[in-house]
């Protein structure tokens, strides 16, 4: 760590890791009522689960992106963060109006919700992963924009590179589309297209920027490979993803009511988003074995190639899988969207956060990096998890398979419910899966109060 | 040079040489054959002459004469398939 | 920049074959609306991409020799038949979008514009790559020794000149 201001990164790590605990835990719920269906019930509705599931994911990476800026972009431009108090303000207005959205989910019903909310004022609640209240997503707003009134200025005044420019243009292009999110039109087709140019603008576009100049970062440290080459790949990548990533909403477009030329348009453009994961496979293990250095952490290298991996497993394979509008016709909607969702959002970005934090919060507690203990129990951490939700992706593609084959192709279609009932063995599994995923997750935070002698490089 | 002007002008050749395949109002196989050969050419200079990828080490020349090959491989294929 | 060239041309490649296999379920259609374009146009618009990718050769072999200045009046040339091009087409798809088509008018047409539009915007590209090393050219940034942005320049124009020398024959006058 070369500036004292970088320390801001660090409650908004911690306030990460707490959150993604809370995903898991909801998750556990959400996965054990898909069996026994009246688990907690009325106390936590599935619907509920799902929605405090997700928002927590979302929230918790939002912090995750925040925190990584706030360390990268200093360092990278070389000077002190424009205003640390401001940053710290902002963490905790980002975190209180977190948790009480979180907690009025919880206790209050989601009707009445909407209406302390001034739902009715401006209707933006009531789609997935956008369930937010008014009030928070005009703090999300107002949060992003502080964070991005700082970092700007940061960078105006300093150094700029490839990755601090990336970063920035990636998080101003995070609050931009989220603007999409204020507007909520009556008319379905156009209701689902705003909705996507959030969520597919998103995860498909600005945040593999996001991605793109965090991996990246933490390459540079640990390999100490030339910046020139890293930046070189760094832009290519980028453009590929945008290139690929926004005629690729079409994806998303074909049962919507949107004309039928999508189904050619999105299919092939999305058949293409796999290259720019793929390159960031590529990239991430060149460079490791082009390294110049040791660095003594380990766990941190691996957190990064593992997000290469990963990323191009659940995005670029699990994607492609259903992306052609002919598969897609019989996929739309079904476990295999679930599969999916799940390993690239791991992969790519649970995974890009945590390789960040592995890499920094050592640093911002005063060691180049862990003890080897504590990095030995990181690792094994890193392998529970990854292969818990490599086997949650396999159940719930199997499930996949066999809910479309009973519900969607057979002679005698089931209904929606008789379906699910012939699959709940993959169901079971999938819990099974997610207790080693916890189990990992809680062996992770773990590893941060395992004391000893750091490590060096050997 | 001039090597360059005379492909220039093979080029505009096999262009007219299609168009007027197409006006004197062919269709079926007389045009599909001798069009795709001439686009065969036409590539084939851009490629090797004008981007300069004959003599060129390492696969490049290959990949974008392959491309070539392939594209219009499986156009003349679908073309049949759809006489037939 | 070969790497882009790559994407770019296997994107092309699989617009051309689905091109070609859409057209086998729906021969009639297609040989009909084909009829409707106006191959003179398209023919006009070959000769001048074809013309242009001639003259950027010639800017290109300028440069080996370290003429500049000549180097930059070739990619001049070459950038006027391309504006050239797209007022062509431009006037195409108006004539077209005034006759009330669009990309939902058929599948047919859905490629004619889709595919030409598409392309349409990587020539609009390519004239702002050509453009950027005339100016660079014109101050004599490049020499004998050095001219790689001429070449690598010179290489995405000539693919977008090849794109469009497979487009043309298998949209206006296949059938
Ligand atoms: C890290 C990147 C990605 C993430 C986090 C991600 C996440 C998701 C999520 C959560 C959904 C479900 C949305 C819903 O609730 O309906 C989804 C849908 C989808 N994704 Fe991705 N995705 C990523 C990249 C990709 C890529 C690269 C492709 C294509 C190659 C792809 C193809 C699709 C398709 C086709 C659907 C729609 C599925 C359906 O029709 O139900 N995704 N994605
Ligand atoms: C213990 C592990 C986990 C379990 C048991 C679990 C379970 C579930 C369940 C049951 C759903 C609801 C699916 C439905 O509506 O039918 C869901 C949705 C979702 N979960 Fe998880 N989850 C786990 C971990 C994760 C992790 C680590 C992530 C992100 C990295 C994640 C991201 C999501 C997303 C994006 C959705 C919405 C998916 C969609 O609509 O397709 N989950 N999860
Ligand atoms: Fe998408």
């Amino acid at each position: 760590m070369k500036y004292q201001s970088q320390m801001v990164a660090k409650p908004y790590f911690i306030a990460a890791i707490g959150l993604f605990l809370g995903q898991i835990l909801f998750g556990l719920i959400m996965g054990l009522q898909y069996v026994v269906g009246d688990f907690l019930f009325p106390e936590i509705p599935f619907n509920v689960a799902r929605m405090v599931h997700t928002n927590l994911l979302i929230v918790w990476l939002l912090f995750g992106f925040m925190g990584a800026a706030y360390y990268l972009i200093p360092e990278e431009s070389e000077r002190e963060l424009h205003s640390p108090k401001l940053a710290m303000v902002m963490f905790w207005i980002f975190l209180a109006a977190g948790v009480m959205t979180i907690l009025g989910y919880l206790f209050v019903p989601y009707a009445t919700l909407a209406e302390m909310t001034g739902n009715n004022l401006l209707a933006t609640m009531g789609r997935e992963f956008l369930e937010q209240p008014l009030p928070t997503k005009v703090g999300i707003v107002v949060v992003a924009l502080a964070m991005l009134y700082n970092l700007s200025m940061t960078v105006l005044r300093g150094r700029k590179t490839a990755i601090n420019l990336v970063m920035l243009v990636g998080l101003w292009g995070l609050a931009i589309f989220f603007l999409f999110s204020f507007y909520n039109p009556g008319n379905i087709v156009k209701d689902k297209y705003f909705w996507w140019w959030v969520v597919h603008l998103w995860v498909e576009g600005v945040w593999e920027l996001i991605m793109g100049a965090m991996l990246a970062f933490v390459l540079i440290k640990v390999t100490g490979v030339d910046r020139e080459v890293i930046e070189k790949w760094l832009y290519v990548i980028i453009a590929m993803a945008l290139i690929t990533g926004l005629i690729g909403t079409g994806h998303h477009y074909y049962w919507i009511g949107a004309p039928e030329y999508w189904q050619w348009w999105g299919s092939v453009f999305s058949a293409l988003e796999p290259i720019p994961f793929f390159m960031m496979t590529v990239f991430a293990f060149n460079m490791v074995n082009r390294r110049r250095r040791e660095h003594p952490n380990k766990a941190a290298v691996l957190w990064a190639l593992g997000t290469g991996v990963m990323a191009f497993l659940g995005a670029g394979v699990w994607g492609f899988l259903h992306t052609l509008a002919p598969v897609n016709f019989y996929t739309h909607g079904s476990q295999i969207t679930a599969a999916h969702g799940h390993m690239a959002f791991y992969g790519a970005y649970v995974m890009v956060v945590i390789t960040m934090i592995s890499y920094t919060m050592p640093l911002m507690r005063g060691r180049a990096a862990n003890s080897p203990l504590a990095q030995v129990v990181e690792m094994w951490s890193f392998w529970l998890m990854t292969v818990a939700m490599v086997f949650i992706t396999l159940f719930l593609t199997a499930a996949g398979i066999l809910q479309i084959w009973l519900q969607r192709i057979s002679d005698q279609p089931m209904s929606f419910m008789a379906a699910q009932d012939q699959v709940a063995l993959f169901y079971w599994l999938r819990e099974g899966a997610g207790v080693i995923f916890l189990i990992g997750l809680l062996l992770y935070i773990g590893s941060f109060f395992i004391k000893g002698k750091a490590a060096t490089a050997d | 040079m001039r090597v360059a002007t005379f492909q220039w002008l093979m080029l505009l050749t096999l262009t007219a040489l299609s168009f007027g395949l197409a006006e004197a109002g062919m269709s079926g196989s007389a045009v599909l054959i001798p069009v795709l050969l001439a686009t065969l050419v036409k590539g084939n200079i851009v490629i090797d002459r004008f981007m300069a990828l004959r003599g060129v080490k390492g696969p490049w020349r290959w990949i974008v004469l392959g491309w070539l090959l392939l594209v219009l491989g499986l156009i003349a294929y679908a073309f049949q398939l759809a006489q037939s | 920049m070969w790497f882009f060239i790559l994407a770019e041309l296997l994107v092309f490649g699989i617009f051309f074959l689905a091109y070609a296999f859409a057209r086998t379920h729906n021969v009639e259609l297609f040989n009909a609306s084909q009829l409707e374009l106006d191959r003179a146009s398209g023919v006009i618009n070959t000769v001048l991409l074809i013309s242009s990718s001639y003259f950027v050769v010639l800017a290109v072999s300028r440069i080996r020799r370290g003429h500049s200045r000549s180097c930059a009046s070739w990619l001049i040339t070459a950038m006027t038949c391309g504006a050239a091009f797209l007022v062509l087409k431009l006037s195409e798809f108006s004539g077209k979008i005034e006759a009330g088509i669009n990309m939902s008018t058929n599948t047919f047409y859905m490629f004619y514009l889709g595919l030409g539009f598409f392309h349409f915007m990587h020539v609009v590209l390519g004239m702002i790559i050509l453009g950027a090393v005339t100016l660079k050219a014109w101050r004599g940034g490049y020499s004998a020794a050095d001219h790689a942005g001429v070449e690598t320049g010179a290489a995405y124009w000539h693919m977008v000149d090849l794109v469009w020398i497979v487009l043309f024959p298998l949209i206006y006058i296949l059938n």
